[in-house]
This record gives C-alpha cells, sequence and structure tokens, in this order.
C-alpha cells in the first residue's frame, strides 16, 4: 500500500506524563492502516513554525478506524512545537512508512521489551499479536528512568498480556533495567521465544548482547536515526548492519527498516 | 497554459526541475510527484564504483535547513546504467532526464561521462565538482580553477550531450570559476552547491554529524544562491561565450523559483524542498504558471535576468 502525504487536523493532544504527549489526528483518507513498527512523517503546517524538516513517529495506537494515536516525549524543538499544538491545528502526515516487527509462528512466547520513549511501537505489536487467531503468550516490558515518566498503559494494552514495568529511580514498578527485567523473563522460557525490542541504541545493544541465535525464535529491533524524506532518497537515516565478511554496510532505516534483525545490526 | 523553456538545445515543458540527490533516481516518490510532470529529473551522483557512504548521523536540522554528509552514496555505474536508468527512461515521459555524475579524480570524471554519455535515455551531463580531488591533495575539484577546465574539458571530448558544470559556492570569484567552465565547453551551469557547515551537540560536546562537517541546503542558503547566480549572469553579459544558469538553493515555493529567475537563471531546481513536501516541485511549477497568467506574461523566459541592475 502506498504512503499518503496529507494535511490533516488534530483532533485530541493530551499530557499523559512529565513531557510526555498523546496527539490524536484523522487517518489521511486514503492510507493504508499502520502495522506495528511503521512510522510517520510529521510537518508543520507551512509557516506555523520553525521546524523545517518533517520527523518521524512510530504509530502508538489507532483507537478508531480513522484515527490515529502518536506518543511522543519533548526533546528538541520540533517535539517542543508538537506538544505546543492544539485540537483543530494543522499537521502535515506522510505516511504508512517503513516495514513492520515479523510474527513467529512457531514461537510460543513473545517477549516484547520498550525502553523510554520506544514504547509505542511496542504496544502496537502487543495489540497485533494479542489479536491473532492463535496468539503467543505475550510479555511486555516497559522501562522508563523515572516513575514520572511512566505512561498509564492500563487501558492500552490487553488483558492478556503480562507486563512488567521497570523504573531505575524505583518509584513505579521493579527498581532497575528493562535489560535486567528481559533476562528474568529469558530464563523462565522452556523453548526459545521471539524477543522483540524499540528504546535507546545502548539498551538494544545490551539486548543483543544477551541473546544469540539459538536462545531466540526471532529478534527484531526498530531503530531510530535522524531523517530528512521518509523514503530511501536523501540517503540520511542509515544503521549499519553486517555486510559481507563482518564489513559494515549502510542501509536506509526508513526503507529497509526501521524493524531490523537484532543479529545483522552493528551495535558497536 | 505553455511553459516551455528551451535551454541547451533542449526543449523543457516548464522550468522547474529536482535537483541532484534529492529526489534518488525518481521511483521513491513517483506515486506522490511523479517527475514526468516536471522540466526534468536530475539523479542522485553517480560515481564509477558503488559508495556506502559515510558514517551515521548523516543528516541534521539547523535553523531554515539543514546540513547533510552522505558521502555520495550511490548505486554504482554498472548498476545505475543496467537498473536504473531504464526505468527512469520508461516513465520520464515528456520530462528531461539529466543524469548528476561525480569522480575522484579526472579520469572516473571521464569515464563516467563517457558511459552514460553513450545512452540514449539520457538528455543530459550535470557535473557534481563539489567533489574531493585524490590526486590533488583533496580540494574540491570546484575550487580549483585548472580542476574545473580539466575535468569539463574531458567530459567535453567525450560526450555529445549538453554538459552542465555543478559548481560550488565556497570560493572567493564563483564568476571566475564559471568563466573558465564556460570556456572549457559547458553548456549550462548549476549554481549553487550545498555550503560548508557544522553543528556541535553541546551535550555531548561534540559535532552531530558522523564526519563532522555537512553541507548546508534548503532556505538558508537561498540568498546565496540567488547572489551567485546574479553575479554570474552579470559577469556572462562581458563574455562573448553566454551559457544558461540553473538556479539552486533553497526554492520551495513559485516566488523563491522568480527570484533565481530574475537574478539570471533559466532553470531551476527543487532540493531540499521535497522533504518537506514531496510534491513542493509540482507546486512550484504551478506557482510559476499561475503567476505568468496573472501577470500576463507570456513566456517565464521574458524574466531571466530581469533584476540585474539597468
Amino acid at each position: 500500500m502506498k504512503p499518503v502525504f496529507e494535511w490533516v487536523r488534530v483532533t485530541r493532544i493530551s499530557s499523559v506524563a512529565e513531557r510526555t504527549f498523546v496527539i490524536a489526528f484523522k487517518e489521511p483518507k486514503s492510507a493504508a492502516a499502520p502495522g506495528p513498527g511503521q512510522f510517520c512523517m510529521i510537518s508543520p503546517y507551512p509557516g506555523s513554525s520553525n521546524v523545517y524538516l518533517p520527523r518521524p513517529f512510530s504509530y502508538f495506537r489507532a483507537p478508531a478506524n480513522d484515527t490515529i494515536e502518536i506518543l511522543f516525549r519533548t526533546f528538541g524543538r520540533a517535539t517542543r512545537w508538537m506538544a505546543s499544538l492544539a485540537p483543530g491545528d494543522r499537521i502535515g502526515v506522510f505516511g504508512p512508512l517503513g516495514n513492520t516487527f515479523n510474527r513467529q509462528p512457531g514461537a510460543e512466547r513473545a517477549i516484547l521489551a520498550g525502553g523510554g520513549i520506544g514504547i509505542p511501537p511496542i504496544v502496537l505489536l502487543a495489540l497485533s499479536l494479542s489479536r491473532l487467531a492463535n496468539p503467543p503468550q505475550i510479555d511486555l516490558i516497559y522501562g522508563e528512568a523515572y516513575g514520572s515518566r511512566v505512561v498509564d498503559l492500563a487501558k492500552v494494552v490487553p488483558a492478556r498480556v503480562r507486563w512488567h514495568i521497570t523504573t531505575e529511580d524505583g518509584k513505579i514498578g521493579v527498581k532497575g533495567l528493562v535489560t535486567e527485567e528481559l533476562s528474568r523473563i529469558l530464563d523462565t522460557c522452556k523453548t526459545p521465544p521471539a524477543v522483540y525490542t524499540c528504546g535507546p541504541r545502548a539498551m538494544m545493544a545490551v539486548v543483543a548482547g544477551m541473546l544469540t541465535p539459538e536462545k531466540v525464535a526471532l529478534f527484531e529491533t526498530a531503530c531510530e536515526e535522524n531523517m530528512a524524506c521518509g523514503r530511501g532518497i536523501c540517503q540520511g537515516c542509515v544503521i549499519p548492519v553486517k555486510g559481507e565478511e563482518d564489513a559494515t554496510r549502510y542501509v536506509c532505516c526508513c526503507t529497509e527498516g526501521p524493524v531490523f534483525n537484532g543479529f545483522e545490526v552493528k551495535w558497536d | 497554459m505553455n511553459q516551455t523553456v528551451r535551454c541547451m538545445g533542449l526543449s523543457f515543458q516548464n522550468p522547474v526541475l529536482v535537483a541532484s540527490g534529492t529526489f534518488g533516481y525518481g521511483d521513491e516518490y513517483y506515486d506522490i510527484m511523479p517527475f514526468s510532470s516536471l522540466g526534468g529529473l536530475v539523479t542522485k551522483t553517480i560515481t564509477a564504483a558503488r559508495r556506502e557512504g559515510n558514517p551515521p548521523p548523516r543528516i541534521v536540522e539547523t535553523d531554515a535547513g539543514m546540513l547533510n554528509s552522505i558521502g555520495l552514496a550511490n548505486v554504482g555505474l554498472e548498476c545505475f546504467l543496467a537498473e536504473k536508468l531504464p526505468w527512469i527512461a520508461e516513465h520520464a515521459g515528456p520530462a528531461r532526464v539529466i543524469v548528476n555524475i561525480a569522480g575522484f579524480s579526472v579520469d572516473e570524471f571521464v569515464e563516467v561521462a563517457a558511459a552514460v554519455g553513450s545512452r540514449p535515455e539520457v538528455d543530459a551531463l550535470e557535473i557534481n565538482l563539489g567533489c574531493p580531488n585524490v590526486h590533488a591533495g583533496y580540494i574540491h575539484f570546484g575550487a580549483d580553477r585548472e580542476s574545473v577546465r580539466r575535468v569539463i574539458s574531458g567530459v567535453r571530448k567525450k560526450v555529445k550531450l549538453p554538459v552542465i558544470a555543478k559548481l560550488t559556492p565556497n570560493v572567493t570569484d564563483i564568476a571566475s570559476l564559471a568563466e573558465v567552465a564556460i570556456d572549457a565547453g559547458a553548456d549550462a551551469l548549476s549554481l549553487i552547491n550545498t555550503l560548508p557547515g557544522m553543528k556541535i551537540d553541546v551535550a555531548k560536546q561534540k559535532p552531530v554529524l558522523g564526519m563532522g562537517f555537512g553541507g548546508l541546503s534548503g532556505p538558508a542558503i537561498r540568498p546565496v544562491g540567488v547572489a551567485c547566480v546574479y553575479k554570474v549572469y552579470q559577469h556572462m553579459q562581458r563574455m562573448s561565450a553566454r551559457v544558461p544558469i540553473i538556479g539552486i538553493g533553497g526554492i520551495s515555493c513559485g516566488t523563491d523559483a522568480l527570484e533565481y529567475i530574475l537574478a539570471g537563471a533559466s532553470l531551476v531546481q527543487v532540493g531540499t524542498a521535497s522533504f518537506v513536501h514531496p510534491q513542493a516541485p509540482g507546486n512550484v511549477a504551478r506557482q510559476l504558471a499561475e503567476y505568468c497568467e496573472t501577470e500576463g506574461i507570456a513566456s517565464i523566459s521574458d524574466l531571466v535576468g530581469l533584476a540585474q541592475q539597468r
């Protein structure tokens, strides 16, 4: 399905945790329903902001057929601009772009690990997996540095998903890191699980270091890099992956990703 | 209305082209912005060998623009001719196909130009002189008169197609380099390539881009591009041989394009704006047509260079 560029109006924006917001808008009319891991490029309406380039955001939820939700956290001027939007404001949306997480039919368990603002595609994946006719047992680990930044996912994540929260300050959930919780859950797996992750690069590198192809049925990571076009044209968003004879190849995060086989990414 | 522009012996259905590196090989945006409705497509730079490009991060936004250090990542000459060019030709319709080429030595420029120039699908070559010369201390070809002369005359001897010299603004006197390129046989000049820039991540206390430096593009460089076009056009009035100028740099609407045309450009290229809005090139062409219609201008070519002080 082709991605669509359209100017849409913000229907709702709400603060859901410290520096963290959910923005909702009507899905472009002709766009396909986004899959877990896919993203859209969001840009300001001309003249409405000093933000120049569009920014990529993973889809968080599609709570109704024609509504899309994006979960974002303020870091720089683009996210601060987004946080300043109000219902009725126009934004450019170009999507859905990129590939999706894959299902591993043989795996009895799926472990999903989202760190910080890497959580949106992980939630969409949990929703997607739990809707399968024969879903795996799903464990979702959601880690934040601070309890104040934890987004309440209770109403979002289906009841069948077992979820685990870690915070580094210990204010909510288990005190510690996503990767420590992942390690504990991996120890309980009797058969190789499918492992999916999205979060800070350092976190995903640690996950990659914990796993081997023998231990898991599938290991997929959703990556992020600065992007301009979202369509493989600018070649700006490359991710280093293992090429032949361990040479580094650069592949576009936007078109060959953002979901990659975690064993193929060069994490160092 | 008729927007046709005659330039370099070619007919362009409108004066708006898409700039090298901002429209890939034409296929990526085709479903959203078919380049067949434009004056032409300028491909991503092609080098003899496939290039992986520079380590990330490769791009970052700046005020009113962006920095890039892609490192001329491209599929290489062989793959381009076998896989990309046939697709472009099949989908170009009336749009002109201009292939942008580069080399790291004069010989590489000539080799790539000869191979691309022998293909009937290609209407013109654009020579990217913003490339470091490995045989001359890695100074950009475009910054050195002798390198410009050798590359352009070398390519000129090998190809019959129109040759466009894409000049870098990072020189003391762009007009004198333009003159060298024209004397060496260039049929047109593309002005301008990106400007060198750097953004530093204050928290990490180091440059944001993997290579440190990048090329600045976007609205931030439009005044620089317009000034270069104006200066070169003015200089050419004193020369016996004059060639058309293609204006590039920060064009995202019809008014931006008009600035370049009034300064002396016969054609324009839309670049970074395509990243912001994939339909930007089409919008620029439409807005130029509307302007001519409203102002009662028979041909956009009548406006070329009108802003020169009279």
